[in-house]
């Protein structure tokens, strides 16, 4: 009863959110969602496969610049544009996703974040197209398909973030329930006898990869698609890390947890960045609390504490029978 | 012809022969028991069946193809499945997840992503059916990491079971275990055994649980078959008396 009061509120106040805050915190809205997108991506891969990839911004980047490239050159409608940045994507999750899992552990990490570097080194070694430093800027927001233009504006365009983040929810949710995602549970939890049951594992860890690049990707794709420009920092290690920092936060493991990690901490950035430049101090102190005194993340303490209380009246009722019986 | 054959295999490490030049078969319908003294070969023989070990030389042919070298996802995909001496469970998921996840492993969609429910459905109970039959349904909700050693061990099994194997490998299966649990094993083991047509490879330390349960018996000594048939023939075996018997008997 609780949580379907609790998601009802939710899902209300994510529809009628835009109408009551102004332009700015909009502004900031949406990006919290892109985020929270980005992060739950990657919780396919951390949470679900304990594949720890130091280089998501690869797909957050893939995503980005495809998009800013198919926009600006081919003038596609910008739904289009974004469906097809996250093909793109795939296409090169798959070489990487087979190349990165061929190792684990440590050696994954550091070879997810080397490609994630070399995303960031071809955008300077092919200037011209992919704009070095300045980034690509002045991507438009073509209308289309069927004329459609409601996502041009700041609340259409937080629509269209709602709809994209709720959809990949829901799919990846049920992925993760699915007999694919009971297969990584076992990776997870064991991987060798995985194997020894019949499974071959490594194709179950490229196809997470690959997955987890898509939504990635999708998140990459809305950002450049909203801001308009695409910047190397995108593809930076900054940004596989924070939003490895968002997942761990959130609740790794949880889909909806590094959801509200990434929001949270977008929001936290934006407040501490207006009052002091050592927000990323606080930042890493939040980080290292979360590590040591509550490694089930935000959303973990959320949960222990709806599910602590049905058993609340009866630690109560127990306690009055037997001051009663006194 | 028999269901698993292994011909002339030979295992080194370095300088150490481990396994050397055994052969041995297992028939359809039977239970073999490999015993013999630590460091004899055993769990090398069960290795390099099951392809987590590669075999110096020799060939492994099971239901008459040769099955040396394939990866070790797909051999236990041509029906071996198998336990491991130090027991191998998901600790985080319950008893009937451990097993669902093994019944699902024979599932020619076992790797569907969206719409698997007829796959999940079947899996569970598969899995519901086998706990019932190994004794564990009681425990079907909890985590196998709350569970004693000895049922966890039987989980393993179960799984195994869950596998619906051509051929059933069990690897010490009443390893660590104390008195009782040994006791209880055992009885679930041999229940089991006598009940369902299967044929069964079982490396054993214990002799009591090797007499109990074994139609035939392989000796390895120092990576040598040393003797090869029914238990009380092995038992009066000369050679077998003074490699392990003799300080027991």
């Amino acid at each position: 009863m609780n949580w379907k009061l609790g998601f009802a509120a939710t899902a209300i106040a994510c529809v009628v959110l835009p109408f009551l805050v102004p332009q700015y915190s909009l502004t900031i809205l949406i990006e919290a969602l892109i985020f929270g997108l980005f992060a739950m991506s990657l919780d396919l891969m951390v949470g679900y496969c304990r594949l720890y990839s130091f280089g998501h911004a690869a797909a957050y980047g893939l995503g980005a610049y495809s998009t800013a490239l198919i926009l600006i050159h081919l003038q596609l409608p910008l739904p289009i544009g974004i469906l097809l940045a996250v093909v793109v994507t795939v296409a090169f999750a798959v070489p990487i996703a087979w190349i990165c899992t061929r190792s684990t552990g440590v050696s994954f990490a550091m070879l997810t974040l080397a490609f994630a570097q070399l995303g960031y080194a071809m955008l300077f070694r092919f200037r011209d197209t992919l704009g070095g430093s300045d980034g690509l800027v002045g991507i438009p927001q073509p209308a289309g398909p069927f004329g459609m233009t409601w996502f041009q504006d700041k609340i259409g365009y937080y629509y269209l973030v709602l709809g994209c983040l709720l959809g990949s929810y829901l799919l990846c949710r049920s992925i993760v329930r699915s007999p694919f995602g009971a297969v990584l549970a076992g990776i997870r939890e064991n991987e060798a006898k995985t194997i020894a049951l019949g499974y071959n594992t490594r194709s179950y860890k490229i196809a997470t990869v690959v997955l987890s690049y898509a939504f990635g990707g999708l998140a990459g794709a809305l950002y450049a698609g909203f801001a308009g420009f695409a910047s190397p920092e995108l593809f930076f290690w900054l940004t596989s890390g924070r939003v490895l920092i968002m997942v761990v936060v959130g609740g790794a493991g949880t889909l909806i947890g590094p959801i509200i990690g990434g929001v949270f901490f977008v929001y936290l950035e934006h407040q501490l960045s207006q009052v002091t430049d050592l927000w990323p101090l606080i930042f890493g102190s939040i980080f290292i609390a979360f590590v040591m005194f509550a490694p089930e993340g935000i959303w973990g303490i959320l949960v222990n504490r709806f599910k602590a209380r049905p058993q609340a009246p009866n630690a109560a009722g127990g306690k009055e029978a037997t001051d009663a019986a006194a | 012809m028999p269901l698993l054959e292994c011909r002339r295999l030979v295992r080194n490490f370095g300088a150490l022969v481990a396994v050397d030049n055994v052969d041995m078969t297992v028939e359809t319908g039977e239970i073999r028991a490999v015993i013999g003294p630590n460091g004899a070969g055993k769990s090398t023989v069960f290795n390099l069946i099951t392809s987590v070990l590669r075999p110096t030389a020799g060939e492994v042919i099971f239901a008459g193809e040769n099955i040396t070298g394939l990866p070790v996802h797909a051999v236990a995909q041509k029906g071996i499945a198998r336990t491991f001496q130090l027991c191998h469970v998901f600790p985080a998921l319950t008893a009937r997840e451990n097993v669902r996840i093994a019944a699902q492993a024979r599932d020619d969609q076992r790797w569907r992503f969206v719409a698997g429910g007829r796959v999940l459905a079947q899996s569970a109970r598969i899995a519901d059916e086998v706990l019932e039959r190994i004794r564990l349904t009681r425990f079907a909700d909890t985590p196998a990491s709350m569970l004693s050693h000895g049922d966890q061990r039987l989980l393993e099994v179960a799984m195994a079971i869950a596998q619906r194997p051509r051929l059933l490998m069990l690897d010490e299966p009443t390893q660590g275990l104390s008195l009782e649990e040994t006791d209880r094993a055992v009885q679930t083991l041999k229940d089991l055994l006598r009940g369902g047509n299967l044929s069964v490879l079982l490396v054993e330390h214990d002799m009591e649980v090797v007499f109990k349960l074994a139609d035939n018996i392989t000796v390895l000594h120092r990576g040598r078959v040393i003797a090869d048939g029914p238990p009380a023939q092995v038992r009066a075996n000369a050679d077998v008396r003074r490699a392990y018997l003799g300080g027991t008997e």
